[in-house]
């Protein structure tokens, strides 16, 4: 039952935390009824949550076994581990995306996402700057106009101009 | 009957439903070939935003958008050697030799129509089909629905994830997270951890937002300075010899698709993967060897991945059991819309089978028109750079995540599961199976209690009908086998008998 594909760095590490995880989950899903009934509300959970930690378990072996990926040359673990899974540019990215869900109740959707977009089209490596501007402009002013209208999803509109439009 | 046809052709008659079914298929096709653009992430983004719609329209468009999706994916394989969805990767072994080769439009043209075909072949199966399992399905016991479901998830885990315990791992953890919120039966608080908000459960919707839209993007960035080779087109429309020299090979395959697709939990890839290795297998003197440039290589996975989509409404309108990802999130959608797909669809519903057969018609025609045009605009949407592709669609999963309640809590929660589809992602683990425990999860709780409850808490009875019932001990055969299929032993007696 397992796969045969090189083992990437941090694999071991994930796989002991997803046990952990079910563990965790299993403990939650028996503290729901117990052992009451066998159609308790928590019955069904455990049965998940059981099938969750032995698989969590199963990948374990089976990670712990497989040939690691390997590093280039001179290369740290942690280095091998944020180059192949957590590039710079990967962290940065998740950053914008948080950065702009927290604008957007504040800012509005309009001002949030269009700096969203400049700022990410930079972060992924777009140095043609008059281009990000019209793009995120534009595709902007697309996406509002058809979901305000057509779908007629109601987008924030920030806290922070209510004082100030009004 | 007249009843039946005149709910086939509404969306025929209809002028909005003709239009959304027409801008679905053509941006179905954009978004298949688009790479990084999947559809079940354009479905999952989709859906959101059609909660205000009624069924009729929000069936419609995704009708075209499953149907165009499947076909745009082999365009970027053919002419970047970059499939645009999984069902494309067998297409592009014979196509990027072709375009290589100058022979771009022939093979585009091909593909097309061969799509179309194997569409056609898909839709009749379903139309043909439907009823008669439809009637076969009120015979199933709870017990049945609880093995279909776990059966379904073990076939996406298996067939998508190369490993079986990371396939279960993923289906059970989406069963957690469907669980989350208050018992249906007992409004026992599950999984709550004193939060108020939880009680009302987390939104699927928001979670396939993130595992396929979010993840799909952060994976993609690793890719990102991928260039594509251009290539040149010529004529598109294919010469009637050809298409008829490949017409028995195609419908082979379009009957290979059919089958595959409507098997809970095979889609349109292994569909194509399957029938290119039958025409592989069976076709003696190709146009040119396999993988070199066979047109063989490019009707059989075309005209399988497209009969797949038919395939895959049988077990979703009938049983209530998706087909594969992009039909466990159409079930999604029909829920969100008051509708519970099931044998009982069929009964109390017909008009919405028959419109939706009807709908997947009129899709498969406008994939004809747009799929013989605007190629060369194509060309230049296609090639948009990820640097400036990747924000906008991560633009639009916030604003679909955003519009389920006006929440911003479902954005954060869509950005979670999207960090998290991205670790599951890079280490293997299928997160199609997440979404259809979160689907199906509720299902087979129901039908473990009511099975339960049937024998009055026997255990030894409820072990038993699964044996005694001669149609559950059917299902239970398939599913042992899809478990035993997977392991070491089969594997190696498989490779001796090879």
């Amino acid at each position: 039952m397992s796969e045969s594909r090189a083992r990437l760095p941090g694999e071991r590490v994930f796989a002991l935390a997803l046990v952990g995880l079910s563990a965790f989950l299993l403990w939650q899903a028996w503290s729901i009824a117990g052992f009451t009934s066998i159609t308790s509300a928590g019955a069904y959970p455990m049965v998940a949550a059981a099938v969750m930690l032995v698989c969590a378990l199963s990948v374990v072996r089976s990670t712990w076994d497989s040939a690691a990926q390997p590093a280039q040359s001179n290369e740290s673990h942690w280095g091998h581990f944020l180059r192949s899974i957590l590039p710079g540019v990967l962290v940065q990215f998740v950053v914008a995306i948080a950065l702009y869900m927290g604008l957007m109740e504040r800012a509005g959707f309009i001002v949030s996402s269009y700096l969203f977009l400049v700022a990410s089209m930079a972060i992924l490596g777009s140095r043609r700057w008059v281009l990000n501007l019209w793009v995120s402009a534009l595709s902007l002013a697309l996406v509002y106009a058809v979901f305000q209208t057509v779908f007629s999803v109601v987008l924030p509109t920030g806290t922070w101009w209510q004082g100030v439009l009004k | 009957m007249s009843e039946a046809l005149s709910y086939f052709f509404m969306s025929w008659v209809d002028l909005k439903l003709l239009g959304l079914i027409a801008g679905g298929t053509f941006c179905g096709i954009y978004i298949g070939a688009i790479p990084g653009l999947s559809v079940t992430m354009a479905v999952s983004i989709l859906i959101s935003f059609t909660f205000k719609w009624d069924m009729n329209a929000a069936l419609a468009v995704i009708s075209g958008i499953f149907l165009g999706g499947v076909y745009g994916g082999s365009r970027s394989s053919i002419l970047l050697n970059i499939p645009g969805a999984p069902s494309a990767i067998a297409t592009g072994l014979d196509g990027y030799p072709l375009a290589k080769r100058g022979e771009a439009g022939a093979a585009i043209g091909l593909t097309t129509v061969m799509s179309v075909f194997g569409g056609f072949i898909g839709i009749g199966a379903l139309a043909l089909a439907a009823p008669a399992v439809s009637e076969l399905a009120l015979k199933f016991a709870p017990r049945d629905y609880l093995m279909l479901a776990i059966w379904g998830i073990l076939l996406v885990g298996s067939l998508a994830g190369g490993s079986l315990a990371k396939g279960i791992f993923a289906g059970a953890l989406g069963v957690i997270i469907g669980s989350v919120g208050l018992d249906p039966m007992t409004a026992e608080p599950r999984f709550t951890f004193g939060s108020l908000q939880l009680t009302a459960g987390i939104s699927y919707v928001a979670a396939m937002i993130g595992f396929f839209g979010v993840a799909e993007v952060l994976v993609q960035l690793h890719e990102l300075h991928l260039k594509a080779v251009k290539q040149n087109v010529s004529r598109i429309v294919p010469p009637w010899a050809l298409v008829r020299r490949y017409l028995p090979l195609a419908t082979r395959t379009s009957a290979i698709g059919t089958v595959v697709g409507a098997l809970p939990g095979a889609g349109g890839d292994i569909a194509a993967l399957m029938a290119y290795d039958h025409a592989k297998r069976s076709v003696k003197e190709p146009s040119a060897p396999f993988g070199q440039g066979a047109y063989e290589g490019l009707v059989a996975p075309e005209s399988a991945n497209n009969a797949a989509v038919g395939g895959a409404y049988i077990p979703m309108l009938t049983l209530g059991i998706p087909g594969d990802a992009v039909t466990a999130v159409i079930i999604g959608a029909m829920y969100i819309h008051g509708l519970k797909p099931g044998p009982m669809l069929m009964i109390e519903t017909p008009h919405l089978f028959w419109f939706q057969v009807g709908a997947l018609v009129l899709a498969n025609c406008f994939l004809l028109v747009f799929g013989l045009t605007g190629i060369r605009i194509f060309a230049k949407i296609v090639e948009t750079p990820k640097p400036i592709l990747l924000p906008l669609i991560l633009l639009l999963s916030a604003v679909g995540a955003y519009a389920i309640n006006n929440n911003p809590v479902d954005v954060y929660w869509m950005l979670g599961f999207g960090v998290a589809g991205y670790f599951l992602k890079m280490y293997g683990y299928p997160v199609g199976p997440v979404i259809l425990g979160m689907i199906l999860g509720p299902l087979m709780d129901k039908s473990y209690r009511q099975a339960m409850i049937s024998v009055e808490g026997n255990v030894g009875a409820f072990v038993g009908e699964f044996f005694t019932s001669p149609l559950s001990a059917i299902i239970l055969a398939a599913l042992a086998f899809t478990v035993f299929s997977q392991t070491p032993i089969y594997k190696r007696w498989r490779e001796r008998k090879a």
